[in-house]
């Protein structure tokens, strides 16, 4: 099954597959963000219906942010797991909002930790966050302990924390 | 005639504990009909997933802890194997068997707690307090394993902290003949009882189409017909050794949800006496340093808790901490997507029960 859904990725986006890795019940892809929705559109179509989680991963060196998108199938069981580069700057790309109604809170969530744009979501207001007015909070470049000494200790006051 | 628009009222649901537990939902109605409403969740975002960059493996596990309350021990299990993933490390078999005792223990401990919760917001208060009594007894076990009631701090890269004893063994056997029983007790009063029923049936219902487009996961999904549960479909540490069922309803509503649960208990304690009998000598755990690295690499590793699909991406960058952590909570899609959808049109009275028959857990969604 696994080496099917690869031929058909291969043959209708030649350009757009950086890498293929598969394993027992698990296939790896890396695309290129310009054909991404549909990779991931022709993905649900072959029975990948459920959308279990989009993770965002900061590669400030490379400055750029990786996306991995988790899918499953629950007619063949098996998982898929597609990852994009994008840059750091202005990071966008094209929500999916419309093939999985649940990738909806998912989108949200990065777009409030990373900043990532998710063009199309309905709804990116802020989920966990109240008031929050510095970068967004899961970037590298943001300084938990920083950030928390400044705002809620005294000058005086020890730093409690283990350094590491 | 000039028109007007019709103010509805709007009426908060939570944060106060425990009706909701920790969270917040605002309802719009129109007299006893909820229209929509809007999930406000955060009362317990700590961002775990950022703290854990700053601390090593041995920390995060206890972090990890904290993920979700009443169900720690997935998530520390979830977490070391990520690791151990990346290193390809090959604990000791003893291990694995203690470790996936103690997270069936724990599935049974969630689940006894979501009886005595959602007895309780029905107006059923004595079904509460059996519950939270039959709660203590594996709260104990948990506290000779491991030392501690609620949070465990129990699994490690490479293992368990420490050794069971005998005595723990006759103890968890000594507790799940008598939890076994408890089971039909809790068939009699809540699960057969006539208003429970009245309370539960077609309501919150979902097809399983509604439902895998949501996003449901675990308990919830199973009620609507799909047989999908990571320990069968993507066996990790010991499950491919113990038999048990995967227990699936067709109904789809709260009551269906509910039955599921409560056979997951008979399961949790077949899994956890097939263990114990079949227990193996050994060592149970391997010697790492604290500030052991896992080297470059990132690894995806699922599991189910009790509540569904919990998922661990882990990206090393050959240091002691960890680059990135990310965790997949099965009760993100459950309170804030599958919660207002199936909410829309019901009675006020049937909110409670519809969330508690989703069984979320706020710490698990604000992470």
């Amino acid at each position: 099954m696994i080496s099917n859904i690869e031929s058909d990725l291969k043959s209708k986006f030649p350009d757009s597959l950086l890498n293929v890795a598969s394993e027992d019940k698990r296939i790896t892809l890396l695309v290129k963000k310009e054909e991404l929705y549909q990779i991931l559109s022709q993905l649900k179509d072959t029975g990948f219906n459920h959308f279990s989680d989009v993770s965002a991963v900061d590669y400030i060196a490379d400055k750029e942010f990786e996306l991995i998108y988790h899918l499953w199938s629950h007619r063949e069981k098996i998982r898929a797991i597609v990852k994009v580069r994008i840059p750091r700057e202005a990071p966008a790309v094209k929500s999916v909002f419309d093939l999985w109604t649940g990738a909806q809170i998912h989108e949200r969530e990065d777009h409030e930790l990373f900043g990532i744009d998710f063009e199309g979501n309905p709804n990116l207001s802020p989920l966990f966050l109240e008031d929050w007015e510095e970068i967004p909070p899961f970037r590298k470049d943001f300084d938990t302990r920083k950030y928390v000494k400044e705002k809620y200790y005294q000058e005086d006051e020890q730093y409690p924390i283990v350094k590491g | 005639m000039e028109e007007r628009e019709i103010a509805f009222l709007t009426v908060p649901f939570g944060p106060q504990h425990p009706a909701s537990g920790h969270f917040h939902a605002l309802m719009k109605v129109d007299g006893e009909t909820v229209l929509e409403l809007e999930p406000h969740p955060g009362y317990l975002h700590r961002g775990f997933e950022k703290l854990m960059e700053y601390r090593i493996h041995p920390q995060n596990c206890v972090l990890a802890d904290r993920l979700d309350i009443l169900d720690p021990f997935p998530c520390e299990l979830g977490y070391v194997n990520a690791v151990e993933k990346i290193a390809g490390l090959e604990v000791p078999k003893r291990g694995r068997y203690i470790r996936i005792i103690m997270t069936e223990l724990g599935r049974i401990l969630s689940h006894i707690t979501w009886i005595g919760v959602l007895s309780m917001v029905l107006g059923f208060d004595s079904a509460n307090k059996i519950a939270w009594g039959d709660r203590e007894k594996i709260i104990r076990l948990n506290e000779m394993a491991t030392g501690g009631r609620i949070y465990p701090c129990y699994l490690c890269v490479g293992g368990a902290r420490r050794d069971i004893s005998q005595e723990f063994v006759d103890e968890t056997s000594k507790a799940l003949d008598y939890l076994e029983g408890q089971l039909s007790f809790y068939d009699y009063f809540v699960f057969k009882n006539e208003t429970f029923v009245m309370r539960m049936e077609k309501v919150g219902r979902m097809t399983a189409e509604e439902a895998i487009d949501l996003g449901a996961t675990g308990p919830n999904l199973r009620a609507c017909g799909i047989d999908y549960d990571v320990r069968k479909d993507e066996p990790y540490e010991v499950y491919p050794e113990v038999e048990f069922n995967v227990i699936t309803r067709e109904e789809g509503d709260a009551y269906a949800r509910s039955l599921c649960r409560r056979y997951e208990i008979a399961e949790s304690i077949s899994i956890v006496r097939q263990l114990l009998n079949n227990l193996p000598d050994g060592a149970f755990r391997m010697e790492l340093s604290p500030v052991w690295a896992a080297p470059e690499g990132e690894s995806y590793f699922c599991l189910e808790a009790a509540r569904g699909e919990k998922c661990f991406h882990v990206v090393s960058d050959g240091s002691p901490f960890p680059y990135r952590v990310k965790i997949r909570p099965p009760s993100l899609s459950h309170s804030l997507v599958q919660f207002p959808y199936l909410v829309k049109g019901s009675a006020i009275a049937d909110v409670p029960a519809i969330y508690w028959s989703l069984d979320p857990g706020p710490a698990d969604v604000d992470r």
